[in-house]
């Protein structure tokens, strides 16, 4: 697939992803503990964030199918 | 087909030559997007296995319909975008859920055996109501167990640009205007204070990927390694951006952003304009309208004709922001908040000076029914010397009716702005209302003028000749 390279992706920046993806996992590990504890404890804060969280919700992907007109 | 390509090759857009899986041309004022052969594979397996169809719903891309499959090229009829707007025209909040859009489709992506090839800001703009995705050959396949390429083009189109808001203030956002294929990152490592690097997220994300960046720069060949990342590892790279930008927030307090509680109105005034202005878009049947300087959208949502679309923009960071919050909790469709700078419009930039377009040009195509200029003409005049003249050309320039708001000269803002003058003064004798409407009527022609009880300012809708 080497057409689709039309940009450069940046030789170090490929590499330094396992360093990065490391962090983030030791980050989101302990961050989700924590949620845990808290929310065992009961104090954890409700979500009045104006986005949602990352993952695309079924109900979503099902409705709404007159916003496309694919055939 | 032939007749078909000859359409497609001459009308492509000046934009679209990045990515050979195909290119963007317009077909007698409509957007049409060819696909190559060299994409046909890709698009066949996003169509059948539905993923184009799950995002639509979802309303994360900009749906489309097939209008011919043919061996030399597919065409596609992408929903068509009223008004384009760029990342250098968003507030940060803008950017941020531009952000966390293009993390969500690639999460996504890669749970569907699919991988965002680029992650340019380019790729999104506010539509309906909210950021959508519009690039629909950003798709490729995942290729197990490979990094994510668009990792350091999302970096400098995103998340570095938001960073710098954050640390080194709102403006930066405008350095994606130099920038047109992302801030530098070398360049937001050394404008960050010192501080980040001790936080592990953003020292792996920004410092320690710039050093890398310049590392490999050096022995770097143009043959590109093939360097391993499992998929739970890129997604915990995805996962943690997100959860990082969503949490990003704002400390800076905003000078306009409490504007109507410390404007010189009273409030019956207030209401009194909010009447005029609504009887006039009401009688003229206004589909559309832009207010130049709309601060957070109050007056537009004072007017109760229903409007097909609203285009509220203003120099204020904090006021487009404060707009898009309110549009998002009412989730609103119909508004449309951008950051702009009328002294000094965004401009063609690109290869060409053909890449994205400016304000004017983009203005023009679009050609609102109104332009609201509420409380305007003072700044425009007093902060930034622009004859009366000039102004009302600009303004004729775009729409047919223009509503007008002219504080006299004994106006306590006007004074404030006469008086940081200083000797200079004299020079502005000129702002009076006699000037202003003699130099308006060279543009225009008067449809009414009312003036606001107790106030001393002045409400015009003029008709451009």
């Amino acid at each position: 697939m080497t057409h689709l390279l039309y940009f450069d992706p940046g030789l170090g920046a490929m590499i330094i992803q396992a360093i990065v993806a490391a962090v983030a996992g030791v980050l989101l590990f302990s961050k989700n503990l924590l949620y845990k504890i808290k929310l065992f404890l009961g104090i954890s804060k409700p979500n009045d964030d104006v986005f949602d969280d990352i993952d695309v919700k079924d109900s979503d992907i099902e409705s709404k199918s007159n916003s496309d007109n694919q055939q | 087909m032939k007749a078909n390509q000859i359409v497609t090759t001459n009308n492509r857009h000046s934009s679209s030559f990045r990515d050979p899986s195909g290119f963007i041309f317009t077909d007698r004022g409509v957007i049409k997007r060819s696909i190559s052969p060299l994409y046909f594979e890709q698009y066949n397996a996003l169509k059948s296995s539905n993923f184009f169809k799950k995002l639509h719903n979802a309303g994360l891309l900009i749906s489309h319909e097939e209008l011919s499959v043919s061996s030399e090229e597919i065409i596609i009829q992408p929903e068509q975008i009223s008004f384009m707007n760029y990342p250098y025209e968003w507030s940060f909040n803008q950017y941020k859920e531009a952000a966390l859009l293009t993390l969500k489709i690639q999460k996504f992506a890669l749970e569907n055996g699919f991988s965002l090839k680029d992650a340019s800001a380019f790729n999104v703009t506010f539509h309906k109501g909210k950021m959508v995705f519009i690039d629909t050959l950003s798709f490729d396949f995942y290729k197990e167990n490979s990094p994510w390429r668009a990792y350091k083009q999302f970096i400098s189109h995103f998340f570095g640009p938001l960073l710098l808001a954050k640390y080194n203030g709102l403006e930066s956002l405008k350095l994606m205007n130099s920038f047109i294929d992302g801030v530098p990152i070398k360049m937001v490592s050394s404008m960050l204070p010192l501080k980040t690097k001790l936080n592990p997220f953003l020292y792996s994300n920004i410092h320690l990927l710039a050093k890398f960046e310049e590392k490999h720069n050096e022995d770097y060949k143009g043959v590109s390694k093939e360097s391993n990342l499992s998929k739970k590892a890129q997604l915990n790279i995805i996962k943690g951006l997100y959860d990082f930008i969503k949490k990003m927030s704002l400390k800076t307090s905003s000078e306009w952003g409490n504007y109507y509680d410390k404007t010189n109105y009273a409030n019956d005034a207030f209401d009194q304009k909010a009447t005029i202005i609504d009887g006039w878009i009401t009688q003229l049947e206004a589909k559309t309208v832009i207010d130049v300087g709309g601060n957070d959208g109050t007056f537009v949502r004072k007017i109760k004709h229903q409007l097909h679309e609203a285009l509220v923009c203003d120099i204020d960071y904090n006021a487009v922001d404060a707009n898009h919050n309110y549009v998002k909790t009412h989730k609103e469709t119909y508004m449309l908040p951008f950051v702009f700078d009328v002294l000094n419009p965004s401009a063609n930039i690109g290869f060409n000076n053909k890449e994205r377009d400016s304000f004017l040009k983009r203005i023009k195509a679009y050609a609102p029914d109104v332009t609201m200029a509420l409380a305007v003409i003072h700044h425009m005049t007093l902060s930034g010397n622009i004859p009366f003249e000039m102004s009302a050309e600009f303004f004729s320039s775009f729409s047919k009716h223009l509503i007008i708001e002219f504080p006299k000269r004994n106006d306590s803002w006007v004074q404030r702005l006469l008086n940081t003058k200083g000797e200079f003064k004299a020079h502005f004798d000129f702002y009076n209302i006699e000037n202003f409407e003699s130099s308006y009527s060279k543009y225009f022609t008067l449809v009414e003028k009312v003036a606001i009880d107790n106030s001393e300012r002045v409400m015009y809708i003029y008709k451009s000749l």
